[in-house]
């Protein structure tokens, strides 16, 4: 409201004593097709700014809510973007493997209250194939939306938007996307026995299989030693751990995560939180949003100095209506109110289409990066947006006060025998 | 109110300071009708306009009823306008959007409170008399006189005590013409308003007091009725 206040003052100061709604809306509807370009112009111009906006906060909350489950990673040392992309968000890359020592040193450790392997690299049409523990498919969705976790190296667990049900069976490819080698794992065909529910993340596309099927698909040992090669999860044995990408770490304690971080950074491993990377990512978008924001009022400001010379050369059309009010008496302050009424008329509109533009291109962006990231990102119009429109209407309102002198100061006899 | 009108020694100027207009002297009685003639651009407009305190530059007195519109800043000139002084275009300057009341009640969106609501009467009351449709259907489908009568309820609508016609009739055709000029002329004088009107039209000319000559910029001679 504190934004719209110098609006107001001005809507008040310029209008008191006067009734020109009546007029201005005669001249509106005069030139509908014109004032209708204004609007959309200025619509399309809001839309845009308050819709990129309210897009880079619906996919930073969105990114965020989903790598809250991964409270730590641990890795071989190396990018922690790259990992957490790989490990979190699910995008291929190939990184080195960690032994079955630090997989067992964190097994094993007090504090640590799962630690799951995540092995990436398999897919199945579109759908990365993710070896990991049934512990981490319960941590990572809870219960689950049908069927039961794996109990057998040849079961496996869809994600909420597989396109595989109870029961189906698949083959897995070795590697991801285009390069992936279709029946390079021939002969080891899995099944389906649960089904996770929605998670707003790319793990919702995910097949979640034991660990241990990814190692026997590749021709590796299982994890376990020969006299307990039926064992499926953990503990698993150092010398027949084939390594992994990454080990998701959960601690007992919430302080206890800063100290296996600190434990697990050294030649060997590296140990990161997904969400202070991401934190560091979103403080960079950051940045970028303040230029965004900037570039979105510059941008909607041009198109309105637009619109208002647009304006000044539309009030030339009635000048002769305008002189013929000041011939009838009309005080030059009257002649103003009306011109600033019909310019305040079209921004608020416009503004306030522009609203409606990027509510509605809000929602049509967010379904496509939540189709193409599977990162659901929800972004909603909220006060910030509503911020920049109020403070973009000031702005303008103040500016359409220039129009506005411009045809107070014009000459009634000229204009009268135009 | 009584306004006479006394014009001395008006001198009207364009812009660029080239003399458009000079009068020596003029008169109106209150109450009476004044034609206006002269062939174009022998500045009756201007003349019509310099005594309705529309020329931004003119020296000498325009005097009505002691105030003198010549020597009133932009402000005041609207506002005697506003209380004292009716206009007529020749082609009505209409606002085709609004309706015959709106247009007669523009008034209204400028004046005071309490004045708004005698203005409404009165516009209701002339276009009544006059028979112009008042209701909500706008003045774009009127006839050429039903426009006209629009404007001149327009102008009579805040019971002005003057009434300034340009070329009232050169848009009408003949029976709207004479119509018009029955109507005009006698609303002046059963409202007591003082008439001046600039106009070719010898049919409303001599329906006038009296016919002014101007020629050349000057206003040359006072005439009998046409």
């Amino acid at each position: 409201m504190l934004l719209l206040l110098p609006a107001g003052i001005a809507g008040v100061f310029v209008l008191w004593g006067f009734r020109p709604l009546a007029l201005v809306g005669a001249l509106l509807w005069r030139y509908r097709w014109t004032n209708l370009t204004f609007v959309f112009l200025i619509a399309i111009s809001v839309g845009i700014g308050v819709g990129l906006i309210a897009q880079e906060r619906g996919l930073r909350k969105g990114t965020a809510r989903a790598a809250e489950k991964f409270d730590l990673i641990v890795a071989a040392p190396g990018s922690e973007i790259t990992m957490m992309f790989a490990a979190v968000y699910l995008q291929p890359s190939d990184v080195p493997l960690l032994s079955g020592e630090v997989f067992d040193e964190l097994y094993n450790h007090d504090q640590v209250k799962l630690a799951a392997p995540i092995a990436f690299g398999d897919s199945y049409k579109d759908a990365p194939v993710v070896g990991t523990t049934s512990d981490f498919a319960t941590h990572l969705a809870g219960r689950l939306a049908g069927g039961r976790l794996f109990e057998t190296s040849t079961e496996a667990i869809a994600g909420s938007a597989v396109d595989l049900s109870l029961g189906d069976r698949f083959v897995p490819a070795h590697g991801v996307g285009d390069t992936a080698e279709a029946d390079a794992h021939e002969g080891h065909e899995l099944e389906i026995v649960g089904k996770l529910p929605p998670t707003g993340s790319p793990w919702d596309r995910a097949i979640l299989v034991p660990v241990e099927s990814v190692w026997e698909v590749h021709g590796l040992v299982n994890g376990h030693a020969p006299e307990r090669s039926g064992q499926l999860g953990p503990p698993f044995d150092p010398d027949f751990f084939p390594g992994t990408p990454a080990i998701l770490v959960h601690a007992e304690e919430l302080w206890a995560n800063y100290a296996l971080r600190s434990e697990f950074t050294r030649d060997d491993t590296m140990a990161f939180f997904p969400g202070a990377v991401l934190a560091q990512l979103h403080s960079l978008m950051g940045d970028v949003r303040q230029i965004m924001s900037v570039m979105a009022v510059l941008t909607q400001v041009l198109v309105t100095a637009g619109v208002l010379t647009g304006l000044i050369v539309l009030s030339r059309l009635f000048a002769r209506r305008l002189a013929l009010l000041r011939a009838l008496g009309a005080p030059a302050r009257f002649v103003f109110a009306v011109v600033w009424a019909y310019a305040a008329t079209l921004i608020l509109v416009g503004s306030l289409a522009g609203l409606a533009v990027g509510w509605v291109a809000v929602g049509i962006i967010s379904s496509v990066v939540t189709a193409r990231t599977d990162i659901l990102v929800t972004a909603s119009l909220s006060w910030p947006e509503f911020h920049l429109i109020a403070a973009f209407v000031s702005l303008t309102v103040l500016l359409a006060l220039l129009p506005a002198f411009m045809a107070m100061s014009r000459n009634i006899i000229t204009d009268l025998r135009a | 109110m009584s306004l006479p009108l006394r014009v001395n020694a008006l001198s009207v100027s364009a812009p660029s300071g080239r003399v458009l207009l000079t009068c020596e002297h003029f008169a109106a009685a209150p109450g009476e009708t004044i034609g206006l003639r002269g062939p174009s651009g022998a500045g009756k407009s201007t003349f019509l306009y310099a005594i309705a305190g529309l020329q931004p530059k003119m020296t000498g007195s325009v005097d009505w009823g002691g105030c003198d519109l010549a020597r009133l800043g932009d402000g005041e000139r609207a506002r005697f306008r506003r209380e004292n002084i009716g206009l007529i275009f020749q082609d009505f300057l209409l606002f085709e959007e609004l309706s015959a009341l709106g247009n007669a009640t523009l008034a209204t969106a400028f004046n005071k409170t309490g004045k708004r609501r005698s203005i409404r009467k009165t516009a209701e009351r002339f276009l009544e008399k006059l028979g112009v449709p008042a209701e909500r259907r706008t003045v774009d489908s009127f006839s050429g006189g039903e426009r006209q009568r629009t404007a001149i309820a327009r102008a009579l609508a805040h019971d002005p005590a003057v009434i300034l016609a340009d070329e009232p009739t050169a848009s009408l055709d003949r029976a709207t013409a004479d119509a018009l000029i029955t109507d005009l002329t006698d609303l002046a004088r059963v409202e007591k308003k003082t008439f001046i009107a600039v106009s070719h039209d010898l049919h409303l000319l001599e329906r006038m007091d009296r016919v002014v000559d101007i020629t050349d910029g000057r206003l040359t001679m006072e005439a009998s009725p046409a």
